[in-house]
This record gives C-alpha cells, structure tokens and sequence, in this order.
C-alpha cells in the first residue's frame, strides 16, 4: 500500500510529469532534480516513447558532452527542455546571474550558461521553482539572462519559449496574447490566496475559476517511490536520498 | 548566437557583437572563441603517448582540442592499444595532450562514472566548510596540505576505490 502523505516534490514531480506529451524529446540540464524525476515518470506513465535526455544521467546515450544537446536544441531536435532562476518575472524572463544592481550586487550566481539560446530554440520551455515566493516571481527580474518571447528587439527567429511553470504551489502557464504569465491550477491542498499572496505580479485570475490538479494517482505515486526512485539514485543521489531515504 | 538579444548580457558583454549573416542577411550576435591557456581534464584510461579515454557525457575532448595547454589526470596508464572507448566514452588524440598525470582516484570527491560515485560524505562536508574562511581554511589544512601525496590523500578521506 502506499503511503498517502505526499511530499510538496512530489506533487512537483508529477505536475512537471503530466505536462510532458508522448514521443516528445525532454531535455533537463544541471540540477535539475524534478524536471529529471518528471521526464522519468512520464516515460513510465503516459509517455513510453519520450525521449530523455537528462544531463549527467550515466544511463544516457550520448556521444560527445553538453554541446550535443545544445546542437540538438539548435536543429529543432529539443521538444521540451526546463530552466529556473533566482527570479522569474511576469514576462517569463529569468535571472540566474545576480541580485541587485550587476555592478555591484547584493548575490552574484553563477551565470546563464546556455539557458537563452535554450530558451529560444527549444520546443517549449518549462520553467521551475523549488521555491514559490515574492523574492523568486518579482514583477520584473534584476538582471534578464533569457527571455520568453522577442519584443522590440531585431532577433532574427526563435523557435519556443515558455510555456509553463511549476512550484510547490501551482503550475501557471505562459498566455501568448497577453504576452504575461497566469495561473493554470493549484497543487492539491494549495490556496489560492498563499499563491496570489506569495507571487510578486497579477495572475490573471480575475473571472476564472482556478481549478485544484487531480492528486497523484496511486500509479503515479508507486512507480514514483520505486522504479523513478532508483533511477534518480544514479542520476541526483542526494536529492533521492532527501526525498524518498 | 540565438537568445543573446532581448537579454542583459547585450548591455555588460561589451565583446558581444552582431554580424550580418551572409546567407540569410539577418543580424546575428557573435560572441569570441573562449581558448583556455590550460585545460585539465580527468580520463578514465590514458597511455604515456597522451591518448584517453574519457566519460561522453562531459567536454574533455572539447577542452582538450580548444587549450594552448592540456593535462590530463587518468585513473589508469595503459598500453596505447588498450586506450580504446567504451560505451559512453570518447577518445581524445594524443596530438591534443600535453601531459598525463596517473593518480587513481583523481576526481574525489566528485565521481568518475563507471569507476566510482560521488562521495556525497565528503561534498556535505566540503559545503559545510565553505561557508565560513576560518571552516574553509581548517578544510583545506586538513585534507589538501597536510596530506604527503595523494594516496594520503584517498587514506584520509577514506576512498574505498574501484568498484565501491
């Protein structure tokens, strides 16, 4: 029988998972431990013939390092890839590089790496959170290192950009008319006041009926608490270990 | 470069600059080669000519075809026609290896996938000292300078080797 007490990740895991279409390509890259437990349940669930591609996965197949997976993205080869940041923005934009003024900021971070060409020329981009608050989704971030959509500037194309986003506390979704980021649903036993009131920026919920994501379901949460678990033993050892023991 | 427009970086990289795509006749951002004067890469096998084998999943052969300088720390030393990739492994040309380092065990406390794991003991440990300069230096006397050598080093740290 397994145990219904479900941990906030958990619930990540699976929303990240039920996001994530049949035959697609997923790419994950550095510590990304739900995207990988995501694209990993969505192979064992609804998705037998995705393709995963999660970095520093020793079972993966590929031949020559990271720039593999960025060539692919460039070809269109990358249906699905995830990114996050130390703020995220109502335009989808993410920052991964400091807090405060670049010159002189208040927390410097490591950096972008790849993540704007990634956000442009994957498929689609999932964003992620481990954490839902006002210092994370800010009306606008400090520094923008990728951003969801061209506007106003001379890009020659872009293939995708954001389409949704999970946190502990809800999945919101990219609206292209808009051009702003709404909420889609609540994870099970969220409010919706704890979302408005942890998130920096308008939602989008005025005259909506923001539904509550159907619960794991007891397949999910099985094949979650083993076969996905000893993957990621392999894959984020730490992480598993924090999760599931 | 796709992706550079629209972000900040076009207003802190001032070495980043557009281009006119010859075929297409669209604006491009460009950004310089990155050549490493050293590069040191960790190879699961290596023969004393400078050949390796190393995991796919990384740069290795990238870095080491990209640096003016390269080393290369190999677990192993064999003869050059033992050097020969494995499953989700590439080999890197001796043309392309300056010099090769043997020390097994190399890449603790990070892993060397198919040799040994992460020692997730030993990465708590080092995050736990790195938070402070006093825990950091107290780090860094004890398991970095006061070991003679690097089997000193794998003793100390408790390196249980192949297969662990």
């Amino acid at each position: 029988m397994v145990s219904k007490e479900i941990h906030p990740l958990e619930m990540m895991i699976v929303a990240v998972s039920r996001l994530l279409r049949n035959g697609e390509t997923v790419a994950t890259g550095t510590l990304s431990p739900v995207p990988a437990a995501g694209c990993l349940l969505a192979c064992r669930t609804h998705g037998p013939d995705i393709v995963p591609l999660i970095y520093g996965d020793p079972d993966s197949r590929i031949s020559d390092g990271l720039y593999e997976l960025f060539g692919l993205a460039q070809r269109g080869k990358v249906d699905v890839f995830f990114l996050s940041g130390i703020q995220i923005d109502q335009c989808g934009s993410i920052n991964l590089s400091a807090i405060g003024d670049y010159a002189k900021p208040d927390l410097r971070l490591p950096g972008g790496a790849g993540s704007n060409m990634l956000y442009a020329l994957s498929g689609r981009t999932i964003l992620f959170s481990m954490n839902h608050d006002r210092r994370v989704f800010v009306p606008r971030v400090d520094f923008v290192n990728a951003a969801a959509f061209d506007e106003g500037v001379p890009s020659p194309w872009r293939r995708g950009g954001m389409s949704h986003a999970v946190t502990p506390l809800c999945v919101m979704r990219f609206d292209g008319e808009r051009k702003r980021i709404v909420l889609e649903s609540l994870l099970p036993g969220v409010s919706l006041g704890s979302v408005v009131g942890n998130t920096g920026f308008d939602l989008g919920i005025e005259g909506r009926d923001i539904p509550e994501m159907a619960p794991p379901a007891d397949l999910e949460l099985a094949l979650l608490r083993t076969e996905v678990r000893d993957r990621m033993k392999r894959i984020y050892r730490l992480f598993a270990e924090m999760l599931w023991g | 470069m796709i992706g550079f427009l629209g972000s900040d970086y076009m207003k802190i990289r001032d070495d980043l600059r557009t281009v006119r795509d010859p075929y297409s006749g669209k604006e491009y951002v460009v950004v310089p080669p990155i050549i490493p004067d050293v590069a040191v890469v960790h190879a699961l096998k290596g023969d004393r000519f400078g050949g390796l084998t190393t995991v796919s999943s990384r740069e290795d052969r990238l870095l080491a075809m990209a640096a003016r300088t390269t080393i290369a720390v190999v677990e192993e030393i064999l003869e050059p026609d033992e050097v020969l990739p494995g499953l989700q492994e590439v080999y890197v040309a001796p043309l392309h290896v300056d010099a090769v380092v043997q020390a097994s065990g190399g890449a603790h406390p990070t892993a060397c996938p198919g040799r040994y794991p992460v020692d997730g003991e030993h990465i708590r440990t080092y995050l736990a000292a790195a938070k402070d300069e006093a825990a950091f230096r107290g780090y860094l006397d004890h398991y970095i300078f006061e070991p003679e050598d690097h089997s000193a080093y794998l003793r100390k740290v408790g390196f249980a080797g192949y297969g662990k």
